[in-house]
């Protein structure tokens, strides 16, 4: 599914990821832990294409492509997604015409016919009642005037609606209440199947209570610097990162 | 608070003595007769009287213009005297020391001693009594690190190829009707050259002073800064109170080459006129400078003296990567008048603009600030930031804001902001309840105000500029 | 007098008007020929040339017997009045009620009022554009909604302009708004195709007694060839409410002068508007808000994107007078270049005699917000899609201010059209969205 080998990167001249190697097989949940300031939010946005991160070093193959050599759209028509730890807002572009035109993006790029206005519209006030998104939402502007609650689960509708192969979930659980951050979760869950994997960057351990993963890696100064399973993080909330000072040097 | 801030303004204006010395003066009047007398009593070459002449012919041509936001009565250009040398400077003195000591008084009651083991160490100055300049001080520690720094009239006669290069170049003789005046009729002023690669060891600093009555100042300034050169730049000024207008219509014309910078810091303190709007000088100035590529040019001004001034120090940027400054304290009270901002050219890409203006206005001034900001099509990627901000203190005063904004080029991007606010009843009352006279008050909210732009002066100027603010602040609070 | 002053007022002269215009025709027409024509160094037109205008050969409206296309009108509940060519069409008007009538049905009550106001506020000493209207004028709409009463639906004005020749128009709008009245009024300029010429010098005065509230909206939608010199004055007495709302997309040139001035306590404007020319069009819209007098509020906002080689000029002028205490005042201008040949000249103005007031501007040009475009594409849309998407938004934001449905559900298509963007998905969200 994905494969990073040695990926380095830097943003303003300043190197973020050391060499950074991760293999992710399909249907696989690989948490990314890490102080801050360790690189974790540059790897999704490496990942996603972001124009201010160069890559210097190393390479990523998803689904058999180059990921490197896409264009941020064409990452994500392939089965990428990357649900932000800010979202964007974007007003007067509402959020309706802003799902469809993403989904028509990609079901054309997979070949699929594009849904009618009407399917569509079924489908986005379908998914918004999942995420328990109010139906006005979709009429407002994107993101504009949500709450970060709100915000978060706007994300997680895109990610439903758009059925990537490759969700990264970039702080998602950062500001959250713990009954958003359950609805969240549900989300990501309901979406978990052996063809769709996940990277789930936290600062937390509390997520990973919700959304269980098979792995937790430990990211720190740019190079991951521990690996194990989920009992690892429990390891790491109850010890914090600087036991493992001695490993990133 | 109104009636508190009413009395705070009224204090003397500490620089309006008249120094008495024999002066050689011209008569009053402005024809071509002027014009040479002045290029011969400077033993101009025949270019530069070709140049005046040129200058003068199409001065007559044009019309003063009438679209600042400024009222004064015509100036009567024949009335004015077009040239003044005090008589001691007739056998040009080498040194201090040969210098009429009655003009060295003058400057010591300014609080602007000559002699250089006196001086603030670390500036060196040209100081400028009515036409002539009368002194340049710390020559040599600056020609040795190849600083040229004198009277421009000087460079006339030593640098000539420098100045024939040089003058007019960025301000030329009929850029606007002031500037060909000036062009016709110049006395003296500063020139600066800074070779490449040079960093100016000390600030140099020119100290301009009118003295005779119904004479006009018409200095030129000059400062090249070659490729990666450096300066830093200070000027002041001050004249005697008078109940007539005087005129002073100065140019300056900066040039910085390819990664030079100069910064360019005024404190105007002209006499601004008494509390009923009688006497102070009319300031007239044009000021520009030229960036090439990667080069940099700010100008800092603290205006507080003058009648009515109308200025615009503005950057032309032609360079790639160019800079340009204008961070501007203006204050005017009783019945001043200001219409003063900046105009940013961009012409390079990637070119960047900063415009810091901060009005007060208090009495019954009228305080403008009118700015260009203009994106030509080549201007790939130019950015200007503006933020306008004016105070008011006191209900009969103006506070006005006009910035021409113009983009030919879709990735510029222009941010332009202004705001109005008045020294809340608020404010006052913290500040007295803590203790703090409403005196105290005003001067600190108001330096609190122009914070942002005194950063940006020398240190020694900004604690100067700081003082200034207060003083011309005494009376409008009561 | 510039050359097209005088073949202008030469055309006046030929013309019928009622008699009781006489003296209002008249002062137009000395005021027109005594105004210098304007050039770079006129500062109210530094940035828009008349050159153009001043080689039109102007004629006289042709009477046409034109319908306007159904697709072009709003879908209003509304009294609606066309003018083709500034000539009043009765079949496709209307019948009026007692508040409203025009030049050709006045009463003697309304004949006064018109002999009184008109030019009270479009002063043509000062607007070169209100002379020649005056000086023109032969038709127009007066509305006087008595102290207290409500117009009952909006007064819908059309103003079509067809035929070949470059035909002086010159309505005039008149609204009087007693104590406590209240009115909706829709100006509507449209023309039949981008050859059209005219010159369009439509004025409209508002005078709003205490209490009394308009919404006004001022749709210039008119094709290329058009050149329209029009202005909206508004004067407001005490706790009046101007809510305005004007939409330009281009001709040859659009230019429209909006001088509000508060002239009692507690009065509020809000006014909005968006530009969008393309090709080679200009649109320049001047306005000036004048507070007099104390406790008055305004909001102005304006958005542009100007593309090809089109020009916009905005010049958004406060000022606030002397005795004009406590104003609370705000203007915002933010516009976007999309083309390397397109250009936006703003000067948003503040000129202030009172200390104790809150006035703030804000102008900007800039781009699309790069943080927006890379969400969007992260999302699978292309940039350039991601890009009209945007536009289209930045210019939406304002639109759904709008307080009449109908004209907000007029415009949405238009703009879509002039951004290239899909209309299915609009239409659905506009109409069928309540019911999923």
């Amino acid at each position: 599914m994905l494969s990073i080998n040695n990926l380095c990167a830097s943003v303003e001249d300043k190197d973020i990821l050391k060499g950074l190697s991760l293999d992710i097989k399909p249907g696989e949940v690989h948490a990314i832990m890490g102080p801050n300031g360790a690189g974790k939010s540059t790897l999704g946005s490496v990942l996603a294409g972001r124009e201010a991160f160069s890559v210097t070093d190393g390479s990523v193959a998803f689904a058999d492509k180059d990921l490197l050599e896409l264009d941020v759209e064409e990452r994500a028509r392939e089965g990428l997604f990357l649900a932000f730890q800010y979202p964007v807002e974007i007003p007067g572009v509402s959020n309706m015409e802003f799902l469809k035109a993403s989904v028509d993006a990609v079901r054309k790029h997979q070949g699929k016919p594009e849904l009618s206005s009407v399917e569509f519209m079924k489908l986005a006030r379908e998914t918004s009642k999942k995420v328990k998104l109010d139906q006005a939402f979709l009429k407002r502007g994107v993101n504009e005037g949500f709450s970060g609650g709100e915000k978060k689960r706007n994300e997680i509708l895109q990610m439903m609606l758009l059925e990537p192969k490759l969700c990264i979930l970039d702080e998602t659980d950062s500001g959250l209440d713990i009954d958003a951050l359950q609805t969240v979760a549900d989300g990501v869950n309901a979406m978990r199947s052996a063809e769709r994997s996940f990277i789930v960057v936290t600062h937390y351990q509390r997520l990973l209570d919700y959304i269980v993963p098979d792995f937790v890696h430990v990211l720190a100064d740019g190079k991951i610097v521990k690996s194990g399973d989920k009992s690892l993080a429990k390891e790491l909330e109850a010890k914090g990162y600087s036991w493992l000072e001695g490993e990133v040097a | 608070m109104s009636e508190q801030v009413e009395h705070l303004i009224r204090k003397e204006y500490a620089a309006g003595f008249h120094t008495a010395i024999d002066t050689d003066t011209l008569p009053p009047g402005l024809n071509e007769e002027v014009v040479r007398f002045i290029s011969a009593k400077k033993n101009e070459p025949e270019w530069l009287l070709e140049w005046r002449l040129q200058a003068f012919r199409a001065w007559q041509e044009m019309e003063e213009p009438e679209w600042a936001h400024v009222d004064y009565p015509k100036v009567d250009y024949q009335a004015i005297s077009y040239f003044s040398s005090p008589k001691s400077m007739e056998d040009k003195p080498k040194s201090l020391d040969e210098v009429d000591p009655k003009l060295l008084e003058t400057y010591e009651k300014l609080g602007i001693p000559l002699h250089e083991q006196e001086m603030l160490a670390g500036v060196a100055m040209d100081v400028v009594f009515d036409s002539v300049s009368v002194v340049t001080t710390f020559r040599e520690k600056l020609e040795e690190a190849g600083v040229l720094f004198c009277s421009i009239s000087e460079a006339v006669e030593k640098y000539p190829e420098l100045v024939k290069q040089h003058l007019g170049s960025v301000v030329p003789q009929k850029d606007n009707y002031f500037a060909a005046l000036n062009s016709a009729v110049f006395s003296d002023g500063s020139f600066v050259y800074i070779p490449k690669g040079v960093r100016c060891p000390m600030e140099l600093s020119t100290y301009f002073r009118i003295n005779e009555q119904n004479t006009g100042q018409f200095e030129r300034t000059l400062i090249v800064a070659e490729e990666g050169a450096y300066v830093s730049y200070l000027e002041g000024c001050t004249a005697p109170m008078r109940d007539e207008n005087q005129l002073h219509a100065a140019v300056v014309e900066l040039v910085a080459k390819d990664n030079a910078e100069i910064k360019y810091s005024t404190v105007q303190n002209w006499y601004p006129g008494d509390e009923n709007g009688k006497g102070g000088i009319y300031n007239f100035v044009t000021k520009r400078g030229v960036c090439h590529t990667r080069a940099k040019i700010s100008w800092t001004q603290v205006e507080t003296g003058s009648a009515v001034t109308w200025k615009y120090p503005s950057c032309v940027l032609r360079g790639d990567h160019s800079v340009g400054e204008f961070y501007s304290v203006a204050l005017t009270n009783n019945y001043q008048q200001a219409d003063t901002g900046t105009k940013m050219i961009h012409i390079g890409k990637n070119t960047r603009s900063t415009i810091i203006s901060k009005g007060i206005s208090a009495g019954k001034s009228q305080n403008c600030y009118r700015g260009l900001v203009r994106m030509n099509p080549g201007a790939e990627g130019a950015r200007n930031y503006t933020q306008c901000d004016s105070l008011l203190i006191g209900d009969r005063c103006g506070a006005h804001t006009f910035p021409y904004i113009e983009s030919k080029n879709p990735s510029a991007v222009i941010e332009h902001e202004a705001t109005t606010s008045k020294v809340s009843d608020d404010q006052m009352f913290l500040c007295q309840q803590r203790g703090l006279d409403a005196e105290k008050a005003v001067s600190m909210i108001v330096n609190g105000f122009c914070r942002e732009v005194f950063k940006e002066l020398p240190m020694e100027f900004a604690v100067e500029a700081g003082k200034l603010l207060e003083v011309s602040l005494e009376g409008s609070v009561g | 007098m510039g050359d097209l002053q005088t073949a202008a007022l030469k055309l006046a002269e030929t013309q019928s008007a009622p008699a009781w215009l006489d003296a209002v025709r008249r002062r137009g027409a000395e005021r027109f020929a005594a105004t210098p024509w304007p050039n770079r160094r006129t500062e109210n037109w530094k940035y828009t040339s008349l050159a153009g205008l001043a080689k039109k050969e102007l004629r006289l409206p042709e009477v046409q017997p034109v319908s306007v296309p159904e697709k072009d009108l709003i879908a209003l509940d509304a009294y609606k009045l066309v003018f083709v060519n500034g000539v009043l069409d009765q079949a496709q008007s209307d019948s009026l009620p007692d508040a409203v009538a025009t030049f050709a049905s006045v009463n003697e009550q309304q004949i006064e009022l018109v002999q009184s106001r008109l030019g009270a506020l479009a002063d043509s000493s000062q607007h070169l554009f209100a002379a020649l209207s005056e000086a023109a004028s032969t038709e127009g709409v007066v509305v006087h909604v008595t102290a207290g009463q409500k117009l009952d639906k909006p007064l819908y004005v059309v103003n079509y302009s067809s035929g070949e020749a470059a035909q002086l128009i010159a309505t005039r709008v008149l609204v009087v708004l007693g104590v406590g009245a209240e009115a909706e009024i829709i100006e509507q300029f449209i023309s039949s195709d981008a050859q059209q010429a005219n010159l369009v010098a439509a004025q409209t005065e508002i005078f709003l007694a205490d209490n009394a509230s308009v919404q006004h909206y001022r749709l210039n939608l008119e094709q290329e060839g058009i050149t329209h010199a029009g202005g909206v004055f508004v004067e407001l007495g005490r706790d009046a409410n101007f809510d305005g709302f004007a939409i330009a997309k281009g001709g040859e040139l659009i230019r429209n002068d909006y001088v509000l001035e508060h002239c009692g306590p507690g009065a509020h404007v809000e006014l909005q508007g968006v530009y969008m020319p393309r090709g080679q069009q200009v649109v320049d819209y001047h306005t000036n808000i004048k507070h007099r007098v104390a406790h008055c509020t305004s909001n102005e906002v304006f958005r542009g994107i100007i593309g090809d080689r089109a020009k916009a000029v905005f010049n958004g002028r406060i000022h606030i007078f002397e005795d004009a205490q406590k104003t609370l005042a705000e203007l915002s201008n933010k516009n976007l270049l999309t083309s390397n040949r397109a250009e936006i000249d703003t000067k948003p103005e503040l000129e202030i005699y009172a200390d104790d007031v809150k006035c703030a501007h804000g102008a900007t040009v800039a781009q699309l917000d790069d943080e927006a475009l890379y969400y969007l594409q992260t999302r699978g849309v292309s940039k350039e899609q991601a890009k009209v998407m945007m536009s289209f938004g930045f210019i939406n934001e304002l639109i759904q201010t709008i307080k009449n449905e109908a004209v907000m559900n007029y415009l949405l298509p238009i703009l879509a059209e002039q951004f290239g963007r899909e209309n299915e998905l609009l239409q659905l969200e506009a109409e069928s969205f309540d019911e999923l």
